[in-house]
């Protein structure tokens, strides 16, 4: 409770009025503009001027100055005072009797109009007629259960309708055609065009005076039963909630955003918004509460009071100061009617940053941040209550007056860790969230810097991901930060993000060496490498590839091998370099070899022989060494066999030197089959290694990709070797047969049989006999087929030609060329078989362009 | 202030707990609640409508002020104690007729609230300490209203405004038990009398006069010659 919403100033005392006569008293009042009417018991209209005066201090104050009085002459009191100041009148209910006088002088119009038998009367403030010289004025008659509508003029008036309703009406209120009127047990509107009646809730208006107010466009406000005051549209039903007064209101007004009541003791105010009372002011004996085109006056017997409003924003200001932020924000948000717009946003937009502050120090970080979010908080305010993390450059100042009364976190947390560990965290979910989103345009830096500053500091593990995405860390503050908090990874990183490669890996080669200390990864290592491999600056990466390749040869050979493909296509880094480099680190050469042979596939004779020649100089080391490591010596003879075999590259005379005098026979094979001398080859794989099956594979190997004939001879040389009358073992002889047997399709019989020994039976070569003789025939049959085929086709051309020889062609200059349409100037020409007849170099253009098949053209030439 | 679209009000006898229950829907806490005074209402915005919850005061005191609060509205949720009969007594006695301003086409929904106090709630107390669960039992009252009494009152209802009962939302799917103490069902309940309450919106803004004065209408009346300055 208590907002300060309203002041109470006196604006007439009593000496003014009635001096010491204490038998007069106020009964009415009236204001209008500056005029302030006041009507007593004793018949007597007074007319004031009210003044308002402001003084240096903003404390507001009023000087009434009386301008005339007049006596009425009934010894009645004047009950009711409403004016009309389009019509500079002023309507005088006493006795009964409403009489218009003029707002000035008071005195009567002179033709006298006025309404008879009024008990009470109101005027329609939204009137429905819609003529600027008229008001409409609403009676309730002293006729029982009547209201009267009158239209009144200048100096007329003139009955509009007259409405009997259900029970004896007590107060009334207008709005277009609807009247709200409190009967004497409810309160009921009535469209007094239509005649149709809503009934809106029981009220007992002998026990209590009922209050019918109207307080806008189509909405009242009644006292209701228990000291409510409730509201309730023109349509009977009720859109805000009502508002809880004393039990015994005398009188209601409204002052947006606020609902005033008054009742024997106090006065209180309602915020219409959250339906809290927020302010009471003591005013004993009050008896009217009014309010006139928003300003709110309040009455005794004796004295007239001006509830005077406080700005709204000093309204909000107060309840932020105690920290009433839901309150403010309804309040603000109220008053956005009452405020010219663009100063209302901005208006608003400061007190949700307010607010977001307040929020933020009850460490409410959910509510704060949607403050914030919603206010547009530059979010530098926030980051600057935090000491040191804006960086040093940063040109930000607090704005002024300042949006919380904070000077940094550590007042704010009254040193306490754990609320400080909490605002830090909030900062940096807060900072992650915003620095991609507009609020942060215009200060990336700053939100960037001070986010890796918060990462650092908590260890968080988002610093790397921030330093290797994009972001705008400020270099010479962030570098001192992350140095203080031994963040030399993160460092390294945030060099490289800024071009400084060199500083970045100078610091990385420490941690691995051990030097300095981070444990960000423990992979430093493999990283290092990685990032040497895709470095393109060159020197750096020959910088630390003695290092890299001292750690780890195989690993560090990768920043050779594994190179990004653009700079392998530009060929920036010289292969022989690179080879010399790695003359002192064996495995890594070959790794770097078989990369440039296998892997860029470069077909320098150079490379392939070393690589081969580096292969067999390991596989002879391995077996000449005394371990036995069977499985890498099997690896790198795949190794060597395969580049054999490939590559056509290598010179072969160098390798079968080297090879000469080992037991590499299968490579060496692979060599004599390479120099077309295989018999030698296929003499090795039989007699040395005695592997048929590599022998067979030999010859199909060695004849891929040839022609038949070739393939034959390889198999033919085989069984020879196999059929070599100097050795009589019983396996050749077998490997003889099943190669026959397996492979008829290879070989041309008739050699073979000219080859087998006499004393083989039909038996043991059935399989090969039969496919070989299946296979003659069906030779035989094919090509008698393509025989005929061919010939039919032969016999077909030859009809055509007799067909198109049959009858003569006529040229003459009439006829043109139906490709260029020209007429023909020697007599050769061109003639298709669908009687065209074009230029002949017109036809040899167009054989040339399109694909017409040759055999549908015929060229003859004639005289 | 947004104009909400459609209404629900929340009616029943003192004490039975509609302003903790619509506290635990809106602002998902529970709180000892003062008795209402008047009413109270809720903006809850509901894919694109914007619904107003009333939260009308169960004091005799107000009962006049029902039939205002449920003019037009699309949704009552009728609201009683499943610790006292009579509270469910009442809704039939003195808070039904206040419906009568509803819109034609207002479902109704019937809320037990307070579960959480009696002994055979659905949610059983814990088995596995049997002699905790007794003691806990002697703190809890028996539960005085079934769930079948609650329909019986819902078809009732339906014979008291002439609806058949082929034409609304079955009684078993508009009984409700919850605990706005625990929170037990009430999102259930309000989400289930919203997604209902939505098709009643759609049909109203169809079919339904403009409720508010169009300014565009207004046709300006002819200066009369007897202006002062004409």
């Amino acid at each position: 409770m208590s907002v300060k919403a309203f002041k109470l100033v006196s604006a007439v005392e009593r000496e003014m009025l009635m001096g010491d006569k204490n038998h007069i008293n106020i009964e009415c009042i009236e204001c209008c503009g500056k005029n302030l009417y006041i009507g007593t018991n004793d018949c007597f209209i007074y007319h004031f001027m009210l003044d308002e005066k402001v003084s240096t201090s903003g404390k507001i104050t009023f000087a009434a100055t009386k301008q005339l009085h007049k006596y009425l002459g009934f010894k009645k009191p004047v009950s009711e005072l409403k004016a009309a100041s389009a019509l500079t009148r002023l309507l005088v209910l006493c006795d009964n009797t409403i009489t218009l006088v003029n707002m000035m002088n008071l005195e009567p119009v002179p033709s006298g109009a006025r309404i008879k038998g009024a008990v009470t009367f109101t005027l329609n403030e939204n009137p429905v007629s819609g003529d600027p010289f008229c008001v409409e004025v609403c009676i309730i008659s002293v006729k029982r259960r009547t209201i009267q509508m009158f239209m009144v003029f200048e100096d007329r008036v003139q009955i509009v309708k007259e409405v009997v309703t259900p029970e004896q009406p007590c107060a009334v209120a207008v709005d277009g055609y609807y009247l709200c009127l409190a009967l004497t047990t409810q309160y009921i509107i009535l469209n007094y065009n239509t005649g149709i009646s809503q009934d809106l809730f029981p009220y007992c208006s002998d026990e209590k005076r009922p209050i019918v107010k109207r307080i806008g466009r189509q909405e009242f406000l009644l006292a209701g039963p228990g000291g409510l005051g409730m509201f309730a549209t023109v349509d009977g039903i009720s859109q805000r909630a009502p508002v809880h007064w004393s039990e015994n209101v005398i009188g209601a007004a409204l002052c947006f955003p606020y609902v005033v009541a008054l009742d024997e003791e106090f006065i209180t105010v309602h915020s219409m918004l959250d339906q809290q009372q927020k302010q009471t002011l003591p005013f004993k004996e009050g008896h009217i509460l009014q309010d006139f085109e928003g300003k709110v006056i309040v009455a005794t017997n004796k004295g007239v009071y001006i509830l005077v409003p406080l700005p709204l924003e000093k309204q909000i200001q107060d309840l932020l100061a105690s920290h009433r932020v839901e309150e403010a924000l309804v309040l603000a948000k109220g008053a956005r009617r009452n405020i010219p717009k663009e100063k209302f946003q901005v208006m608003y937009k400061r007190i949700l940053q307010q607010a977001g502050f307040i929020q933020f120090a009850q460490l409410q970080f959910l509510e704060a941040k949607e403050l914030f979010r919603s206010g547009q908080l530059d979010v530098r305010e926030l980051i600057s209550l935090y000491p040191f993390l804006l960086p040093t450059s940063s040109s930000f100042i607090r704005s002024h007056p300042p949006l919380h009364e904070y000077a940094d976190l550590n007042q704010l947390t009254q040193g306490d860790q754990e609320k400080m560990i909490k605002c830090k965290q909030f900062l940096m979910s807060y900072l992650n969230e915003v620095r991609s989103t507009e609020v942060a345009n215009g200060y990336k830096e700053d939100i960037d810097t001070a986010l890796l500053k918060l990462y650092a500091e908590a260890n968080h593990e988002s610093l790397l991901d921030l330093l290797v995405s994009e972001n705008f860390c400020l270099l010479t503050d962030s570098a001192a930060w992350l140095e203080k908090h031994k963040k030399y990874f993160a460092l390294g990183l945030l060099y490289h993000y800024n071009g400084q490669d060199a500083a970045a890996l100078q610091l990385w080669v420490q941690i691995v060496d051990g030097d300095i200390e981070d444990s960000t990864r423990s992979d430093l290592y493999e990283y290092v490498v990685d990032f040497l491999t895709f470095c393109s600056d060159q020197d750096l990466v020959w910088k630390y590839s003695e290092w890299v390749l001292q750690k780890n040869e195989e690993v560090g050979v990768q920043i050779f091998t594994k190179r990004p493909l653009e700079e392998q296509e530009k060929n920036n880094m010289n292969p022989d370099d690179v080879i010399s480099c790695l003359n002192k680190y064996p495995k890594a050469r070959i790794k770097y070899l078989e990369h440039l042979v296998l892997e860029r596939k470069i077909e320098k004779e150079k490379y392939h022989t070393h690589l081969a020649a580096l292969y067999l100089e390991a596989i002879l080391q391995l077996k000449s060494g005394t371990t036995d490591n069977c499985m890498e010596t099997i690896e790198l003879l795949l190794k060597l066999r395969s580049l054999l075999q490939k590559s056509d590259l290598y010179r072969i005379h160098f390798i079968l030197d080297k090879i000469r005098g080992t037991d590499l026979h299968m490579e060496s094979a692979i060599l004599y089959g390479k120099l077309e001398e295989h018999e030698k080859a296929l003499h090795i794989l039989v007699h040395e290694l005695k592997d048929f099956r590599a022998a067979e594979e030999y010859c199909i190997w060695n004849s891929e990709n040839r022609d038949l004939q070739y393939r034959r001879r390889l198999f033919h040389m085989l069984l020879s070797v196999y059929l070599n009358p100097d050795s009589s073992d019983c396996a050749l002889v077998m490997a003889a047969v099943d190669l026959l047997n397996n492979h008829a399709a290879e070989f041309d019989a008739a050699l073979v049989l000219q080859l087998v020994p006499d004393s083989w039976s039909v038996q043991l070569l059935s399989p090969f006999l039969a496919g070989a003789v299946r296979q003659s025939i069906h030779t035989k049959r094919m090509t008698q087929v393509a025989l005929g085929l061919a010939q039919a086709e032969n016999l077909i051309y030859k009809y055509e030609k007799v067909k198109h020889k049959g009858a003569p062609i006529l040229l003459s200059d009439k006829k043109v060329c139906q490709v260029c349409q020209n007429p023909f100037c020697e007599p050769a020409f061109v003639r298709y078989p669908n009687g065209g007849v074009v230029h002949t170099h017109c036809a040899a253009n167009r054989h040339q362009n399109s694909n017409v098949t040759p055999h549908s053209s015929s060229s003859s030439s004639e005289t | 202030m947004k104009k909400p679209d459609g209404k629900v009000v929340l009616l029943g006898d003192m004490n039975v707990g509609k302003t903790s229950l619509l506290h635990r829907y809106m602002e998902r806490r529970f709180q000892d609640t003062v008795s209402t005074v008047g009413g109270a209402f809720y903006l809850k915005q509901w894919g694109p409508y914007n619904i107003s919850i009333w939260d009308t005061a169960g004091r005799e005191q107000f009962h006049g002020l029902g039939s205002m609060y449920c003019r037009g509205a699309a949704a009552v949720i009728l609201t009683y104690d499943v610790n006292s009969l009579q509270s469910l007594v009442e809704l039939e006695d003195k808070f039904l007729a206040l419906t009568d301003s509803a819109s034609a086409d207002c479902i109704f929904a019937i809320v037990g609230n307070k579960v959480d106090l009696s002994d055979d709630c659905a949610s059983p107390p814990d088995e596995n300490r049997p002699e905790k669960a007794v003691a806990g039992c002697s703190s809890k009252v028996r539960k005085q209203v079934r769930v079948e009494d609650a329909i019986a009152l819902y078809k009732k209802i339906l014979k008291y405004k002439m609806l058949d009962e082929k034409d609304v939302p079955a009684a078993e799917k508009m009984c409700f038990e919850t605990s706005a103490k625990t929170g037990y069902k009430v999102d259930y309940l309000f989400e289930t009398v919203f997604d209902m309450v939505v098709p009643i919106i759609v049909r109203q803004k169809a079919e339904g006069p403009p409720q508010t004065v169009d300014i565009t209408d207004y046709k300006p009346a002819k200066r009369t010659k007897s202006g002062c300055c004409a």
